[in-house]
């Protein structure tokens, strides 16, 4: 083990003296996330739809629609004048309740602002909808009798009717995006370009120079040249990773949702790309080569496995086709940790599917893994 | 011999159809060294990958210290590998590099520090050792290759080919570093086609040709398999068939043929009175000869006899 240890540390060593270490590591990714952040940040109003209400309203009715506005998931704020700026905005006329009274139809007005975001304001459509729908039908229901008996013999914001709305099954209620999305999407795109390029053309290169070969002159066994080798590429990812992770926390405010998850998330992201480098340095004997196979390999996977935008936007063939990328797994894995609150006995499979690309690569590096060319 | 450290026996090993050791068998003793001589293919790097594990698949036997080899793993820490290649991490300073490798053996860091800083001297590395090694020169390069392979103190040290591409002034170096580490006890089999370094460095000589060993001994007990001949080299614009037509109508006079290639051949002559009337009959025959050299009994006419041919072929 230790024997390793000793190895594994050498080509972390050897990768962060690169003079463009903490370009590749850091600056650009950074610029990546800075793009996509801001390309798929979510609005505000985003996790709770606002609500402005101007009550004009000279009745009681007014105050009685409004209570039935009420809900987790609104923002609700009442006004008497019209605010300078709002998402969106529902006016209550001054008639109002005279207009309920005499039983006379009328128009309420819903101003949008046109940057606000479509889903929350779909959200409060639906509530406005809600309210119409029981006011009406406990005003049916009451019938002609006296108002005031109405008001005094009930508690006023007691609903006499409950209209439920549901998307139909299958429907993304939410989709991912922001940093929290975007800066687990890079990670899981470096660690897999970083692992390969700098794992893959090490391990190239000590094979040429007879490294490997001279590592197993000495008393190291083949398991153990190979365990370093592994080891040294692991801890390349694990660096990348909490490289990432600490810029999100110290700049972004990056919420990894169950903190363990997400880090056993990563840790078996990056053996799974480990042992791909290795067997790509193995496998593939120029380094322009190495470069252009893994850049090329990395960015399909991300692009497949929605490292770039939320893969819960893209058509559901587009999806199952991502199942293919080890990304994918790791990107629903954070979604589903940070975006929905999961634990492990959802996220499981997941780590299955990890840790069997984690087998199939470490399989091929242990076929083609040798010490000379 | 001194106490036998090494003990090779019928050693084979083909890729195919080509035989890279055929019945190779050798001894050793402690603080030993021996120069392996041969040109390319004759099998010195596959007998060097095999005795430092790497290479599986012959048939034979190696005994070290008495020892089977290759039946325990730790009997691998006592020997060295110098490969040919500059196999070390140019990344690294020298100091670096050293302690890694030794790092390998499990030796203490402090214990580590200090020999590798003794080495670093030895091998008159000890004021550039914290410099980049992409600033070093061939030679500086092979030293440091010499010392990661000392770096554990091992009982046999093994040398492929340790001056390739390197400056006279570094070669010398670097043989009297190997001379050095003989007379401190250690074994070594260093492989070479350079006749002058194992002349220089070595204390048996063995010439191996085709993946066997032709002859061995002390420079002088090889010199004596060719005798007191006076050896000439013949060179000019002839094919070896021409030359052997032209030698064979003359009457030889003692003379005996080391070897005939296309453009040089070397002829050795029991008596010297007879090589004028030999150059006067190949002249005669209007052979284009460009360059005649007359050399005393050497190492090189050793090899040629042995072999049929130069290093150089």
């Amino acid at each position: 083990m230790k024997k390793i240890w000793h190895i594994g540390r050498l080509d972390l060593k050897l990768m962060v003296r690169d003079k463009a270490f903490f370009f590749w590591i850091l600056a650009f990714p950074l610029v990546f996330i800075l793009i996509f952040g801001n390309l798929y940040q979510g609005s505000k109003t985003d996790a709770k739809a606002s609500l402005t209400v101007l009550n004009q309203d000279t009745g009681k009715w007014g105050d009685y629609f409004i209570a039935k506005l009420k809900s987790p998931g609104i923002e609700l704020s009442v006004v008497t004048t019209p605010p300078g700026e709002y998402f969106r905005m529902l006016v209550i006329p001054a008639d109002f309740s005279q207009q309920i009274e005499r039983k006379a139809s009328q128009k309420l007005q819903f101003k949008k602002d046109s940057q606000a975001d479509l889903k929350a304001g779909a959200m409060a459509d639906t509530k406005i909808a809600q309210a119409i729908v029981k006011l009406l039908a406990e005003l049916v229901m009451y019938g002609d009798r006296d108002l005031k008996d109405f008001f005094d013999s009930r508690s006023p914001y007691r609903d006499l009717v409950t209209v439920r709305s549901r998307l139909p099954e299958g429907t993304i209620a939410k989709v991912p995006s922001g940093f929290d999305h975007t800066i687990p999407g890079i990670l899981v795109q470096f660690v897999m370009m970083m692992v390969l390029i700098y794992g893959g053309i090490s391990v190239m290169e000590d094979r040429k120079k007879r490294v490997l070969a001279r590592i197993l002159y000495s008393s190291a066994s083949y398991a153990e040249l190979f365990g370093g080798k592994f080891l040294g590429r692991l801890l390349m990812g694990l660096l990348q990773s909490a490289i990432l992770v600490g810029a999100g926390l110290l700049f972004f405010r990056l919420n990894l949702g169950n903190i363990w998850i997400s880090a056993l998330n990563i840790l078996v992201f990056a053996a799974a790309m480990a042992s791909l480098s290795i067997f790509v340095g193995s496998v593939l004997r120029r380094e322009e080569v190495i470069v252009g196979v893994s850049v090329l390999a990395a960015n399909m996977f991300a692009a497949l496995g929605g490292c770039w935008w939320p893969i819960e936007i893209v058509p559901p063939a587009f999806r199952a086709l991502g199942m293919v990328s080890p990304a994918w797994w790791a990107m629903d894995t954070f979604h589903q940790v940070i975006f929905f609150a999961k634990g492990l006995e959802t996220v499981w499979p997941n780590f299955l599917a990890l840790l069997a690309f984690a087998a199939v690569f470490t399989a091929l590096a242990l076929r083609f893994f040798k010490v000379s060319e | 011999m001194q106490q036998k450290i090494l003990e090779i026996k019928n050693l084979s090993k083909s890729y195919g159809e080509t035989v890279a050791l055929a019945n190779f068998s050798l001894d050793l003793g402690k603080g030993e060294v021996l120069g392996l001589l041969g040109p390319n293919g004759a099998g010195k790097t596959t007998l060097i990958s095999i005795l430092s594990g790497t290479l599986r698949g012959f048939s034979g036997g190696v005994a070290f210290k008495g020892q089977d080899l290759f039946a325990d793993r730790n009997l691998r820490n006592l020997i060295g590998i110098v490969p040919q290649e500059m196999a070390f991490y140019e990344e690294l300073n020298a100091m670096e590099n050293l302690m890694f490798w030794g790092g390998l053996y499990a030796i203490p860091e402090k214990e580590l520090k200090k020999r590798a800083q003794e080495l670093l001297t030895v091998v008159e590395l000890g004021a550039r050792a914290r410099e980049p090694i992409k600033k070093f020169s061939g030679g500086m390069k092979r030293r440091l290759n010499i010392a990661i392979g000392l770096i554990h103190k091992p009982e046999l040290l093994l040398l492929d080919e340790p001056t390739v591409g390197i400056d006279v002034q570094a070669k010398v170096s670097i043989l009297d570093i190997i001379r050095d580490v003989g007379r401190q006890g250690t074994a070594v089999v260093f492989t070479t086609h350079q006749l002058a370094e194992v002349e220089q460095a070595c204390s048996r000589i063995a010439i191996m040709d085709k993946g066997t060993i032709l002859a061995q001994g002390t420079l002088a007990e090889l010199i004596r398999i060719v005798g007191e001949k006076e050896i000439v080299e013949v060179s000019g614009e002839f094919s070896a068939d021409a030359f052997s037509a032209i030698i064979r109508q003359s009457d030889g006079n003692g003379m005996e043929i080391l070897s005939v290639a296309d453009n040089q051949a070397h002829l050795a002559f029991a008596d010297s009175q007879a090589i004028p009337a030999m150059m006067q009959h190949l002249f005669g025959h209007h052979l284009p000869i460009s360059d005649l050299k007359i050399k005393s009994p050497n190492l090189e006419a050793v090899f040629l006899k042995m072999t049929g041919r130069s290093l150089r072929d």
